[in-house]
């Protein structure tokens, strides 16, 4: 996760896009990919808005794309003309954002296998919320975390790192025969609301000298500039605009805080787990 | 306890309240793990580390200019005067700390202000070399339709475009030839220190120029406060306009702010230049034509005497004729239009030049081309100041089967680079008009043919500069062409024995030719020596006080220099 994605991750990220996004690959070697695009996966890499507004105003026959995505800037394709991918190209940023613009939201069931073929009884599944959200650091500087938090929505239970718990796991989009879902005991919205409190509640308890450090910068870099600007009657209307830009420049350059954003969301129904009590 | 501030964002909560209400609009796993793992690769794991480096492709910056982009962003804190001398890369530096600022989503709005010749060159360059999607400001409306655009100072001050730039909120302002904010009574000065920034990089090679007090106003700039108010700033530190007091914290304090790489800093790894002046001895037909037009321009001149647009002329006759027939053709044919036009006849003295010409039918100094290129198997660039003489070397060079492609400053952009493409690609040589310029970069090739010579000396290092620079890997050849016998050999004498122009990179040439040509310019002197003198020997003797002038400038900027560095920058390597 710390370094950029070599060439080979970006050919195999690249190549479950297109498959995810439906769109043709008409040819694929592991030095290249060439493609015929599905209509959305066009509209979000090809920033060609006129064309698509036209086709729809007119309701034309749409025509994607065809591109052909070079993985190997050392042996490109002899006979097509492509474009070279590879991590921090402003085309594979916007495959990361097309990415993660069509998988925002879920509602899926655990596949538990052979289950339903052989009991008689149905079975029931505990819903959950997931959040993932991305967490930035932010002051001058910047880092991320991304946090995967669940909420049992019957009993509030709360768990971290929910990705890796159920990144193994098989997940349906239809629920399977014989089983049934168990009634939630909070909203939506009150389930984020706990998740939100609770992400708060770790963070404020986690490494806080990052912010600190920053907030110190900001009291010294505004001592400074009262220094520079003292505060009496006598500067000028001019001076005094100076100086209140200056300020709301430095707050804005050092002001600590964290800023978070929805990665994505889903109502995932796991396997209910009977415990001995 | 510190109370951190966190922002929720809950806009997306009502469409997926909607998805469970009406059961539509769901995703799957497979596509809800692509994203999360897109999300992973946009984490950046640390605030210290530098991502920009990973994420550019086809060129490796140099230490220097890597160490710049730390200190920069992590101890500068992203407010900076980036001050390295001439030729270290200032833009590669101020591209990857914007890059870095991107990549880490603390910039998306950027302003680069710079001179309206360099609009395009940076735009192109952050474009190509760091795939940072800037756009050239040409209409009033761009400005709020891009976030990341390149404008000329003297348009963005102005209005209607004033109003625009003072409205926005700029996470990065990059100003590109910053010593020109030196004076805080300028509206330059006034309308950047309104603009608002968050992030400011300041780049100039000469941060102080003469007076202290262009240095205050620049980190003021900056940072108002860094030097005190400025009574304080002259009871600490100024001990006279151009003298400073307490230096050892004067340079302490502007260490904090300024970042300067000089040439003998680091490792710049500049390989080395290696001269050939190749004597070229004229057929008696050059000879004589040589000495035609020789005449002629001095009678020319004596006669018409002072009308400097006929003397400019005469004088680049006279330049011609060292490069090849084909380009005093060129010249004669204009001069008799407008001079002769209404008269039936020629002048016998054209008549007798266009005899004279009619009789050269070989050029020495093309059949030298042709020989050294056929020994070395490896890249030319061959430059030369006339059209004419580009398109009579390209036939020339092909009718001995050598690949030879043009490249001039009246090309459009695509055919420039196309150009530039065939040359790399295909071609062993090209025949360059210009050294200036956009986007020549030459490093591939490390053979240059001088087959005439610029009485510039600022050109004569834009045409080297264009192959001997950063990423050069070989020592890079360079070829004179000197006519022996002529004042083409005089000049290159002065260029080359006197002042030592090919040997090495003169960085302070620029001042130094300010302050050699406070009268006339350089060129004008050197006309004025060709035109005037009675003989070679009277020639050589005014290029030699010529180069004692020079050499006196040379110590005088050199001097300034050092004093400078050592006070404001330290003289410590780093």
């Amino acid at each position: 996760m710390n370094d950029s994605m070599d060439q080979q991750q970006v050919r195999s990220f690249t190549e479950r896009y297109l498959q995810y996004q439906q769109c043709q690959v008409i040819e694929s070697a592991p030095s290249h990919i060439y493609t015929h695009l599905s209509i959305e996966a066009d509209k979000d890499l090809l920033n060609r808005p006129m064309y698509w507004m036209y086709v729809e105003r007119m309701g034309l026959q749409p025509n994607p794309s065809h591109q052909c995505f070079i993985f190997d800037a050392e042996n490109p394709p002899a006979d097509l003309k492509g474009e070279y991918v590879f991590f921090g190209c402003p085309r594979f940023t916007q495959l990361l954002d097309s990415a993660q613009k069509h998988g925002k939201f879920v509602r899926v069931y655990q596949d538990t296998g052979v289950f339903g073929m052989v009991s008689r009884q149905t079975k029931p599944y505990s819903p959950w919320l997931v959040i993932n959200f991305f967490v930035s650091f932010v002051c001058d500087r910047k880092r991320d975390e991304i946090w995967s938090l669940g909420i049992d929505l019957q009993t509030g239970a709360i768990q971290e790192q929910f990705d890796d718990q159920i990144k193994n796991n098989k997940w349906l989009s239809r629920i399977p025969a014989k089983r049934y879902t168990e009634e939630a005991n909070m909203s939506i919205s009150e389930a984020v609301g706990e998740l939100e409190y609770y992400l708060q509640d770790r963070l404020q308890n986690g490494e806080l000298a990052w912010a600190e450090e920053a907030e110190e910068r900001l009291q010294q870099e505004l001592a400074q500039l009262d220094l520079y600007f003292p505060d009496d009657m006598s500067l000028s209307e001019e001076q005094l605009k100076s100086k209140q830009d200056r300020r709301r420049e430095l707050v804005w350059q050092y002001h600590p805080r964290v800023e978070t954003r929805l990665i994505n969301a889903g109502l995932f129904y796991r396997d209910k787990v009977f415990r001995y009590q | 306890m510190f109370s951190l501030p966190i922002h929720y964002d809950r806009s997306w909560l009502s469409q997926m309240e909607q998805n469970i209400e009406q059961d539509t609009g769901w995703s799957n796993w497979e596509r809800f793990q692509l994203a999360l793992e897109a999300a992973q690769a946009q984490v950046v794991p640390a605030f210290d580390s530098i991502l920009s480096l990973q994420q550019i492709y086809g060129f490796e910056p140099l230490r220097h200019q890597i160490d710049v982009t730390r200190q920069v962003i992590h101890e500068m804190r992203g407010r900076a005067i980036l001050a390295d001398e001439v030729g270290l890369g200032k833009t590669i530096e101020a591209g990857l700390i914007l890059k870095e600022y991107i990549i880490r989503g603390l910039v998306k709005k950027a302003l680069i202000l710079v001179p309206s010749s360099l609009v395009l060159q940076w735009t192109r360059e952050l474009n190509q070399k760091f795939q940072i999607p800037a756009v050239a400001q040409k209409k009033a409306w761009m400005w709020d339709k891009y976030d990341i655009i390149v404008a000329s100072m003297d348009t963005a001050k102005r209005d209607p475009h004033r109003e625009f730039v003072l409205n926005s909120e700029y996470d990065l302002l990059i100003v590109d030839e910053a010593h020109k904010l030196k004076n805080r009574r300028t509206k330059n000065w006034q309308f950047i220190n309104e603009v608002k920034k968050k992030f400011c990089l300041l780049l100039t090679a000469t941060p102080v120029q003469n007076e202290m007090e262009e240095l205050f106003n620049l980190v003021t700039l900056l940072k108002p406060g860094q030097l005190g108010r400025e009574s304080q700033f002259n009871s600490e530190f100024v001990a006279s306009k151009r003298k400073a007091k307490n230096e050892e914290q004067l340079r302490d304090e502007i260490s904090r702010v300024l970042i300067r790489n000089r040439r003998r800093d680091g490792d710049l790894n500049l390989t080395k230049r290696i001269v050939h002046t190749i004597p070229i001895n004229l057929t008696p037909e050059e000879r004589d034509l040589y000495e035609g037009v020789t005449q002629f321009v001095r009678s020319r001149f004596q006669n018409g005497a002072g009308d400097l647009k006929s003397m400019l002329s005469l004088l680049v006759l006279q330049k011609e004729v060292c490069s090849s027939r084909d380009a005093v053709f060129h010249t004669l044919f204009k001069l008799f239009k407008r001079g002769e036009a209404g008269n039936e006849s020629i002048s016998p003295e054209v008549a007798h030049l266009v005899e004279l010409l009619r009789k050269v039918k070989t050029s020495s100094k093309v059949e030298e081309a042709v020989n050294i290129i056929q020994q070395i198997p490896d890249k030319f660039i061959v430059f030369t100041e006339y059209r004419a003489t580009q398109e009579m070397l390209i036939r020339a060079l092909q009718q001995q089967g050598i690949s030879a492609v043009p490249y001039r400053g009246g090309f459009n952009r695509n055919k420039k680079d196309w150009m530039m493409e065939l040359f790399q690609k295909r071609a062993q040589v090209m025949v360059a008009t210009e050294a200036g310029g956009e986007g020549i970069n030459l490093q591939f090739c490390s053979h240059i043919i001088n087959f005439d010579m610029p009485w510039n000396p600022m050109r004569v290092e834009q045409r080297i500069g264009r192959v001997h620079r950063l990423g050069q890997k070989k020592d890079v050849n360079i070829y004179n062409f000197s006519t022996s016998g002529t004042i083409e050999e005089q000049i290159i004498w002065l260029l080359h024995e006197k002042i030592q122009l090919f040997e090495s990179v003169i960085g302070e040439l620029e001042t130094i030719l300010e302050k050699l040509e406070s009268e006339e310019s350089l060129e004008q002197s050197l006309m004025k020596i060709a035109l005037t003198s009675e003989d070679p020997h009277q020639i050589r003797n005014r290029l030699h006080s010529l180069s004692d002038q020079f050499h006196q400038k040379k110590d005088e900027v050199v001097r300034t220099k050092q004093e400078q560095d050592e006070r404001f920058y330290g003289s410590t390597t780093s």
